[in-house]
């Protein structure tokens, strides 16, 4: 693809800075997604931890009243209610992070991609990169640099929720199993900082007015 | 001469519950916006409590660098944006009784600049549609002290979170919960009821 020769879908962006304010567009949007399905995931996660804690009580009154066999007959039934019950929920849960490892995939080929059009213009401009900025003030490598922080942070947050969805449904603590939902609710590791990077990404391409 | 002041302290009062009713208002919405504020601090505690109790050492979280500190700072973060938002509610609480008590001050000025021409018989006549000016004046003068006091209750509870006593960060709401005075809210209900048609004669 020469810059040249692609016409900009909107307005009259060609080439390198095409490919990157669409870009900062999809961050933009799949960080929106993203968010979606963390309040959705959370949702389920917290029906997940209150269907173990009953499940827990429910055996545990089972112990106790091992001298009534009818009794004992349809704690057993509900116990097989409330594991199915479990079982779609976890099968949601994990239905919400295999969209989310979708949107880590996307993001993935971002930096890829922006990586790409940095080494091509080392190609063209030589090491030192062209002498105008693209659009206001950040050279190239500076779209790459703010894509790939932005990745890390989120393919950390997925390798957490993964493990979470592997533990949450059978661990016994219910202070771990807080941990595990206030970790996935509140992502420890997308700070405060990929906040600013991202509206200062969508500043410079902008899709934010100065 | 006693009739005229008589009428212009009326208006006056007739003023002061007009503003107690408006900011009562006022009042009861901040309040409505405080609870569930409130009640995601007592969340945010048993969170933090959670995350004080486990080692994550020995959890399958193990492997995740920092994750101790990082989920407790988004937890404080979680608290003093719950924080921020109360004081601003905090802000509108006071400036409804602010309103309330500078009219309710206003009146009993005006009363007590006028008491030589105002009898006794004068401030504690009634008849069907007009309360007495000393019940009046009792009504405001109650209701002024009832948002005086929540006021400073609500403020003392807000005023002793912090994030390093979890426990009672876990208590607030039930604390903040148990503020409530329905007999408070019931005498100024009772008084803006008694003065509904007081208020409507011209």
């Amino acid at each position: 693809m020469s810059e040249s020769t692609t016409p900009g879908k909107k307005g009259n962006l060609t080439g390198s800075a095409r490919k990157l304010k669409d870009n900062a567009a999809d961050w933009h949007n799949l960080i929106l997604k993203w968010e979606r399905l963390n309040d959705e995931g959370s949702t389920i996660a917290t029906k997940i931890v209150n269907l173990g804690l009953n499940k827990k009580s429910n055996m545990e009154s089972d112990v106790l009243m091992e001298g009534g066999s009818l009794a004992a007959g349809d704690h057993s039934k509900n116990l097989k209610q409330s594991n199915q019950e479990l079982e779609e929920e976890c099968v949601k849960l994990q239905d919400v992070v295999d969209k989310m490892a979708n949107i880590l995939s996307k993001m993935e080929k971002m930096v890829s991609d922006e990586r790409g059009i940095c080494e091509l213009e080392a190609f063209q401009y030589g090491e030192k990169g062209r002498a105008e900025p693209l659009f206001h003030t950040w050279p190239t490598h500076q779209f790459a640099e703010v894509s790939s922080k932005l990745y890390e942070s989120y393919k950390q947050e997925l390798a957490l929720k993964k493990t979470i969805l592997q533990e949450l449904a059978h661990t016994s603590n219910a202070d771990l199993s807080m941990v595990y939902l206030s970790s996935w609710l509140y992502q420890p590791y997308i700070d405060d900082s990929g906040k600013l990077l991202l509206e200062s990404l969508l500043l410079e391409t902008g899709h934010r007015p100065l | 001469m006693s009739s005229s002041v008589v009428s212009s302290l009326h208006q006056e009062l007739k003023q002061s519950f007009e503003v107690l009713r408006a900011n009562r208002a006022v009042w009861e919405r901040a309040l409505a916006d405080c609870e569930p504020l409130l009640s995601a601090i007592g969340n945010i505690a048993v969170q933090l409590q959670a995350l004080r109790h486990v080692q994550l050492a020995n959890t399958p979280l193990h492997s995740f660098p920092g994750l101790h500190e990082r989920l407790h700072y988004k937890l404080s973060l979680a608290v003093d944006s719950a924080l921020g938002k109360l004081a601003e509610n905090m802000d509108a609480l006071q400036r409804a009784r602010d309103a309330i008590g500078r009219q309710v001050s206003a009146v009993f000025q005006f009363y007590e600049r006028n008491t030589h021409t105002l009898d006794i018989a004068a401030c504690v006549s009634r008849s069907a549609v007009c309360p007495s000016v000393s019940d009046m004046l009792e009504w405001l003068q109650d209701s002024e002290r009832h948002y005086r006091l929540q006021l400073v209750q609500r403020r003392t509870l807000l005023q002793t979170l912090t994030p390093s006593d979890l426990v009672l960060m876990e208590t607030a709401p039930g604390r903040w919960a148990s503020l409530h005075t329905s007999a408070g809210e019931e005498r100024v209900t009772d008084a803006l009821c008694q003065v509904s048609f007081f208020m409507e004669t011209e």
